[in-house]
Protein backbone atom coordinates (compact mmCIF):
# COMPACT_ATOMS: atom_id res chain seq x y z
CA UNK A 1 0.00 0.00 0.00
CA UNK A 2 2.69 2.11 0.09
CA UNK A 3 3.62 3.40 -3.83
CA UNK A 4 -0.19 3.80 -3.87
CA UNK A 5 -1.13 7.59 -4.75
CA UNK A 6 -4.34 9.73 -4.32
CA UNK A 7 -6.86 8.44 -6.48
CA UNK A 8 -6.29 4.73 -5.52
CA UNK A 9 -6.78 5.94 -1.65
CA UNK A 10 -9.96 7.74 -2.55
CA UNK A 11 -10.77 5.47 -4.60
CA UNK A 12 -11.07 2.81 -1.32
CA UNK A 13 -12.00 5.34 0.53
CA UNK A 14 -15.14 5.68 -0.99
CA UNK A 15 -15.64 1.86 -2.08
CA UNK A 16 -15.50 1.83 2.61
CA UNK A 17 -17.81 4.41 2.29
CA UNK A 18 -19.98 3.78 -0.20
CA UNK A 19 -20.08 0.30 1.61
CA UNK A 20 -21.20 1.47 4.51
CA UNK A 21 -23.77 3.61 3.41
CA UNK A 22 -25.64 1.58 0.57
CA UNK A 23 -26.46 -1.52 2.61
CA UNK A 24 -27.60 -0.08 5.41
CA UNK A 25 -29.75 2.28 4.29
CA UNK A 26 -31.10 -0.87 1.82
CA UNK A 27 -31.57 -3.54 4.01
CA UNK A 28 -31.92 -1.32 7.43
CA UNK A 29 -33.53 1.76 6.85
CA UNK A 30 -35.28 1.25 3.66
CA UNK A 31 -34.37 4.72 2.30
CA UNK A 32 -33.81 4.65 -1.81
CA UNK A 33 -32.14 7.68 -1.92
CA UNK A 34 -29.38 7.37 0.75
CA UNK A 35 -28.84 3.57 -0.95
CA UNK A 36 -28.36 5.56 -4.79
CA UNK A 37 -26.52 7.90 -2.79
CA UNK A 38 -24.13 5.06 -2.01
CA UNK A 39 -24.19 3.21 -5.13
CA UNK A 40 -23.08 6.57 -6.37
CA UNK A 41 -19.70 6.17 -4.12
CA UNK A 42 -19.41 2.96 -5.31
CA UNK A 43 -19.27 4.30 -9.20
CA UNK A 44 -16.99 6.58 -8.75
CA UNK A 45 -15.15 3.88 -6.73
CA UNK A 46 -14.15 1.89 -9.15
CA UNK A 47 -13.68 4.85 -11.57
CA UNK A 48 -10.83 5.47 -9.23
CA UNK A 49 -8.84 2.84 -8.76
CA UNK A 50 -8.83 2.20 -12.06
CA UNK A 51 -7.30 5.43 -12.86
CA UNK A 52 -4.78 5.16 -10.00
CA UNK A 53 -3.50 2.36 -11.73
CA UNK A 54 -2.56 4.20 -14.98
CA UNK A 55 -0.96 7.41 -13.33
CA UNK A 56 2.82 7.09 -13.31
CA UNK A 57 4.64 6.03 -10.12
CA UNK A 58 7.51 8.80 -10.90
CA UNK A 59 6.81 11.84 -9.17
CA UNK A 60 6.32 15.51 -10.58
CA UNK A 61 9.07 17.02 -9.24
CA UNK A 62 11.87 13.98 -10.41
CA UNK A 63 10.13 14.37 -13.82
CA UNK A 64 10.68 17.97 -13.65
CA UNK A 65 14.42 17.46 -12.41
CA UNK A 66 15.35 15.47 -15.44
CA UNK A 67 13.93 17.19 -17.83
CA UNK A 68 15.32 21.08 -16.61
CA UNK A 69 18.80 18.90 -16.40
CA UNK A 70 18.28 18.08 -20.25
CA UNK A 71 17.29 20.73 -21.50
CA UNK A 72 19.58 22.45 -19.80
CA UNK A 73 23.05 20.54 -20.96
CA UNK A 74 21.89 20.94 -24.71
CA UNK A 75 21.37 24.69 -24.07
CA UNK A 76 24.53 25.12 -22.44
CA UNK A 77 26.07 23.22 -25.83
CA UNK A 78 24.23 25.54 -28.34
CA UNK A 79 24.90 28.51 -26.92
CA UNK A 80 28.61 27.46 -26.28
CA UNK A 81 28.71 26.45 -30.04
CA UNK A 82 27.58 30.37 -30.70
CA UNK A 83 24.91 28.83 -33.46
CA UNK A 84 22.08 30.83 -34.42
CA UNK A 85 20.53 28.50 -37.28
CA UNK A 86 17.00 27.46 -36.53
CA UNK A 87 16.78 23.38 -36.10
CA UNK A 88 15.14 21.13 -38.77
CA UNK A 89 12.87 18.26 -37.11
CA UNK A 90 13.68 15.64 -39.00
CA UNK A 91 11.64 12.11 -39.13
CA UNK A 92 12.68 9.10 -37.91
CA UNK A 93 13.53 7.72 -41.86
CA UNK A 94 16.08 10.51 -42.08
CA UNK A 95 17.55 10.38 -38.25
CA UNK A 96 17.57 7.34 -36.97
CA UNK A 97 15.03 5.54 -35.02
CA UNK A 98 12.59 8.76 -33.67
CA UNK A 99 12.29 12.12 -34.93
CA UNK A 100 15.73 14.38 -34.18
CA UNK A 101 16.36 17.83 -34.44
CA UNK A 102 19.09 18.75 -37.04
CA UNK A 103 21.35 22.24 -35.95
CA UNK A 104 23.26 23.07 -39.28
CA UNK A 105 26.59 24.30 -37.71
CA UNK A 106 27.13 26.79 -40.94
CA UNK A 107 24.29 28.70 -42.37
CA UNK A 108 23.17 30.84 -45.12
CA UNK A 109 20.11 31.88 -44.42
CA UNK A 110 18.34 29.19 -46.69
CA UNK A 111 17.47 26.04 -44.86
CA UNK A 112 19.70 22.65 -45.46
CA UNK A 113 18.13 20.36 -48.10
CA UNK A 114 18.13 16.70 -46.16
CA UNK A 115 17.42 13.72 -48.61
CA UNK A 116 19.02 10.83 -47.36
CA UNK A 117 19.03 9.40 -43.56
CA UNK A 118 21.80 11.02 -41.86
CA UNK A 119 24.45 8.91 -39.82
CA UNK A 120 23.17 8.39 -35.55
CA UNK A 121 25.89 10.80 -34.52
CA UNK A 122 26.23 14.04 -32.59
CA UNK A 123 27.90 15.80 -35.30
CA UNK A 124 26.29 14.77 -38.63
CA UNK A 125 27.29 15.31 -41.96
CA UNK A 126 24.50 15.66 -44.66
CA UNK A 127 26.38 16.95 -47.75
CA UNK A 128 29.79 16.52 -49.71
CA UNK A 129 30.91 19.97 -48.34
CA UNK A 130 33.20 20.59 -45.40
CA UNK A 131 30.81 22.75 -44.42
CA UNK A 132 27.69 20.54 -44.42
CA UNK A 133 27.88 19.48 -41.12
CA UNK A 134 25.51 20.05 -37.91
CA UNK A 135 24.50 18.63 -34.41
CA UNK A 136 22.08 15.91 -34.28
CA UNK A 137 20.26 16.54 -31.07
CA UNK A 138 17.41 14.78 -29.33
CA UNK A 139 14.82 17.05 -28.20
CA UNK A 140 11.45 16.73 -25.80
CA UNK A 141 9.76 16.14 -28.73
CA UNK A 142 11.77 13.17 -29.98
CA UNK A 143 10.96 11.49 -26.42
CA UNK A 144 7.35 12.43 -26.62
CA UNK A 145 6.62 11.13 -30.09
CA UNK A 146 7.90 7.29 -28.64
CA UNK A 147 4.45 7.74 -26.85
CA UNK A 148 1.97 7.60 -29.89
CA UNK A 149 0.13 4.70 -30.08
CA UNK A 150 0.37 4.60 -33.84
CA UNK A 151 2.24 7.09 -36.70
CA UNK A 152 -0.58 9.64 -37.67
CA UNK A 153 -1.13 10.40 -41.02
CA UNK A 154 -0.26 13.34 -42.99
CA UNK A 155 -3.88 15.22 -42.32
CA UNK A 156 -5.03 17.97 -40.31
CA UNK A 157 -7.45 15.60 -38.13
CA UNK A 158 -4.80 13.05 -37.83
CA UNK A 159 -2.05 15.14 -36.84
CA UNK A 160 -5.08 17.12 -34.26
CA UNK A 161 -6.01 13.88 -32.78
CA UNK A 162 -2.18 12.49 -32.46
CA UNK A 163 -1.28 15.91 -30.49
CA UNK A 164 -4.44 16.00 -28.58
CA UNK A 165 -3.63 12.42 -27.72
CA UNK A 166 -0.23 13.46 -26.56
CA UNK A 167 -0.17 16.97 -24.86
CA UNK A 168 -3.74 16.57 -23.20
CA UNK A 169 -4.15 12.85 -22.70
CA UNK A 170 -0.73 11.70 -21.71
CA UNK A 171 1.33 14.36 -20.58
CA UNK A 172 -1.72 16.73 -19.40
CA UNK A 173 0.10 19.81 -20.40
CA UNK A 174 -2.58 21.40 -22.78
CA UNK A 175 -6.70 21.68 -22.82
CA UNK A 176 -6.44 20.68 -26.65
CA UNK A 177 -5.10 21.63 -30.00
CA UNK A 178 -6.32 23.25 -33.47
CA UNK A 179 -4.45 22.37 -36.40
CA UNK A 180 -4.75 24.18 -39.68
CA UNK A 181 -2.95 23.21 -43.15
CA UNK A 182 -2.22 25.39 -45.67
CA UNK A 183 0.15 24.68 -48.75
CA UNK A 184 3.16 23.95 -46.85
CA UNK A 185 2.68 25.36 -43.87
CA UNK A 186 0.88 23.89 -40.86
CA UNK A 187 -0.35 26.13 -38.17
CA UNK A 188 -1.11 24.37 -34.86
CA UNK A 189 -3.11 26.00 -31.90
CA UNK A 190 -2.40 24.82 -28.50
CA UNK A 191 -5.07 25.82 -25.37
CA UNK A 192 -4.34 26.78 -22.22
CA UNK A 193 -0.91 25.26 -21.91
CA UNK A 194 0.82 24.58 -18.69
CA UNK A 195 4.53 24.18 -19.86
CA UNK A 196 6.34 27.61 -19.20
CA UNK A 197 8.57 29.08 -22.32
CA UNK A 198 12.06 30.29 -21.68
CA UNK A 199 13.57 32.91 -23.49
CA UNK A 200 17.38 31.25 -24.24
CA UNK A 201 19.49 31.74 -27.22
CA UNK A 202 18.77 27.80 -27.37
CA UNK A 203 14.87 28.22 -27.36
CA UNK A 204 15.50 30.73 -30.57
CA UNK A 205 17.33 27.83 -31.94
CA UNK A 206 15.36 24.99 -30.83
CA UNK A 207 11.92 26.69 -29.98
CA UNK A 208 9.95 26.39 -27.14
CA UNK A 209 9.13 22.39 -25.51
CA UNK A 210 6.19 22.78 -26.43
CA UNK A 211 6.38 23.40 -30.17
CA UNK A 212 9.63 20.70 -30.49
CA UNK A 213 6.58 18.37 -29.77
CA UNK A 214 4.58 19.82 -32.25
CA UNK A 215 7.21 19.81 -34.50
CA UNK A 216 8.90 16.48 -33.65
CA UNK A 217 5.55 15.38 -34.33
CA UNK A 218 4.51 16.45 -37.51
CA UNK A 219 7.79 15.74 -39.23
CA UNK A 220 6.85 12.29 -38.12
CA UNK A 221 3.35 12.48 -39.49
CA UNK A 222 4.59 13.98 -42.97
CA UNK A 223 7.54 12.14 -43.07
CA UNK A 224 9.47 15.39 -44.02
CA UNK A 225 11.72 17.78 -42.27
CA UNK A 226 9.83 20.62 -40.66
CA UNK A 227 11.13 23.63 -39.31
CA UNK A 228 9.52 26.23 -36.77
CA UNK A 229 8.26 29.59 -38.13
CA UNK A 230 6.93 31.39 -35.39
CA UNK A 231 5.55 30.76 -32.04
CA UNK A 232 3.46 32.86 -29.98
CA UNK A 233 1.83 33.01 -26.91
CA UNK A 234 -1.38 35.18 -26.68
CA UNK A 235 -4.56 34.78 -24.16
CA UNK A 236 -3.98 31.48 -22.66
CA UNK A 237 -3.39 30.14 -26.73
CA UNK A 238 0.08 29.16 -28.02
CA UNK A 239 0.49 29.16 -31.49
CA UNK A 240 2.88 27.59 -33.67
CA UNK A 241 3.75 27.91 -36.71
CA UNK A 242 5.59 24.95 -39.02
CA UNK A 243 7.22 25.24 -42.45
CA UNK A 244 7.48 21.84 -44.14
CA UNK A 245 10.77 21.25 -45.65
CA UNK A 246 11.04 19.55 -48.79
CA UNK B 1 -6.75 21.00 -14.76
CA UNK B 2 -5.85 17.40 -15.88
CA UNK B 3 -7.77 15.41 -17.98
CA UNK B 4 -7.71 12.47 -15.07
CA UNK B 5 -8.88 15.21 -12.61
CA UNK B 6 -11.81 16.79 -15.42
CA UNK B 7 -13.06 13.61 -15.95
CA UNK B 8 -13.54 12.66 -12.30
CA UNK B 9 -15.14 16.15 -11.92
CA UNK B 10 -17.75 15.87 -14.69
CA UNK B 11 -18.46 12.25 -13.57
CA UNK B 12 -19.29 13.23 -9.86
CA UNK B 13 -20.82 16.10 -10.15
CA UNK B 14 -23.23 14.34 -13.09
CA UNK B 15 -23.82 11.43 -10.54
CA UNK B 16 -24.91 14.53 -8.31
CA UNK B 17 -26.80 16.06 -10.24
CA UNK B 18 -28.91 13.07 -11.07
CA UNK B 19 -29.53 11.82 -7.64
CA UNK B 20 -30.44 15.80 -7.06
CA UNK B 21 -33.61 15.88 -9.98
CA UNK B 22 -34.41 11.87 -9.17
CA UNK B 23 -35.19 12.37 -5.81
CA UNK B 24 -36.79 15.67 -6.12
CA UNK B 25 -39.49 13.56 -8.66
CA UNK B 26 -39.97 10.97 -5.82
CA UNK B 27 -38.43 8.63 -7.90
CA UNK B 28 -38.00 5.57 -5.64
CA UNK B 29 -36.90 2.90 -7.31
CA UNK B 30 -33.60 1.74 -6.99
CA UNK B 31 -33.60 0.21 -10.80
CA UNK B 32 -34.00 3.57 -12.52
CA UNK B 33 -31.26 5.36 -10.16
CA UNK B 34 -28.49 2.48 -11.14
CA UNK B 35 -29.93 2.76 -14.79
CA UNK B 36 -29.61 6.27 -15.00
CA UNK B 37 -26.07 6.26 -13.18
CA UNK B 38 -24.75 3.48 -15.85
CA UNK B 39 -25.52 4.96 -18.32
CA UNK B 40 -23.88 8.25 -17.74
CA UNK B 41 -20.57 6.77 -16.86
CA UNK B 42 -20.36 4.65 -20.15
CA UNK B 43 -21.23 7.97 -21.80
CA UNK B 44 -18.65 9.72 -19.99
CA UNK B 45 -16.14 7.61 -20.35
CA UNK B 46 -16.62 6.85 -24.07
CA UNK B 47 -16.70 10.82 -24.90
CA UNK B 48 -13.14 10.88 -23.09
CA UNK B 49 -11.03 9.20 -25.86
CA UNK B 50 -7.50 10.83 -24.94
CA UNK B 51 -6.59 8.71 -21.75
CA UNK B 52 -3.85 6.60 -22.17
CA UNK B 53 -4.27 2.94 -23.00
CA UNK B 54 -3.63 1.71 -19.27
CA UNK B 55 -6.37 4.25 -18.44
CA UNK B 56 -8.45 3.13 -21.15
CA UNK B 57 -7.98 -0.73 -20.11
CA UNK B 58 -8.48 -0.11 -16.51
CA UNK B 59 -12.04 1.88 -17.41
CA UNK B 60 -13.19 -1.06 -19.48
CA UNK B 61 -13.12 -3.20 -16.78
CA UNK B 62 -15.19 -1.23 -14.96
CA UNK B 63 -17.36 -0.67 -18.09
CA UNK B 64 -17.77 -3.85 -17.65
CA UNK B 65 -18.83 -4.38 -14.15
CA UNK B 66 -21.29 -1.85 -14.82
CA UNK B 67 -22.35 -3.05 -17.85
CA UNK B 68 -23.18 -6.91 -16.49
CA UNK B 69 -24.76 -4.48 -12.99
CA UNK B 70 -27.13 -3.30 -15.45
CA UNK B 71 -28.03 -6.64 -16.92
CA UNK B 72 -28.92 -8.10 -13.73
CA UNK B 73 -31.25 -5.10 -12.80
CA UNK B 74 -32.66 -5.66 -16.66
CA UNK B 75 -33.20 -9.27 -15.88
CA UNK B 76 -34.90 -8.93 -12.87
CA UNK B 77 -36.82 -6.28 -14.07
CA UNK B 78 -38.02 -8.89 -16.90
CA UNK B 79 -38.38 -11.73 -14.61
CA UNK B 80 -40.74 -9.41 -12.72
CA UNK B 81 -43.10 -7.85 -15.35
CA UNK B 82 -43.21 -11.87 -16.51
CA UNK B 83 -44.31 -13.68 -13.59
Amino acid sequence: MKDKNAYTWAGFSLLIAGGLISLPAYFIFHLIWLTALGICMLILSFILVALGKAIPKLPPEVCSLLLETGVDNIATLIEELGIKSKAIYLPSSLAGKYPRAFIPLHSNGSHPEITKALPKRLIARYGSSPEDIGLLISTIGSTATRMLESKPGATADELESALTSLLTGRLGVADSTRVICNNNHIKVEIYKPRLENGASWSHQCLGGPLATVVASVAAEAWDKPMTISQEVQVNGKYNVELEVGK
Amino acid sequence: MTLYNRYIITVTLLLLLTTIILIATSQNSLDIYFTVYVIEALVITELYVYFNSKARRGLTYVSTILFGGFTIALCLQVVRILT
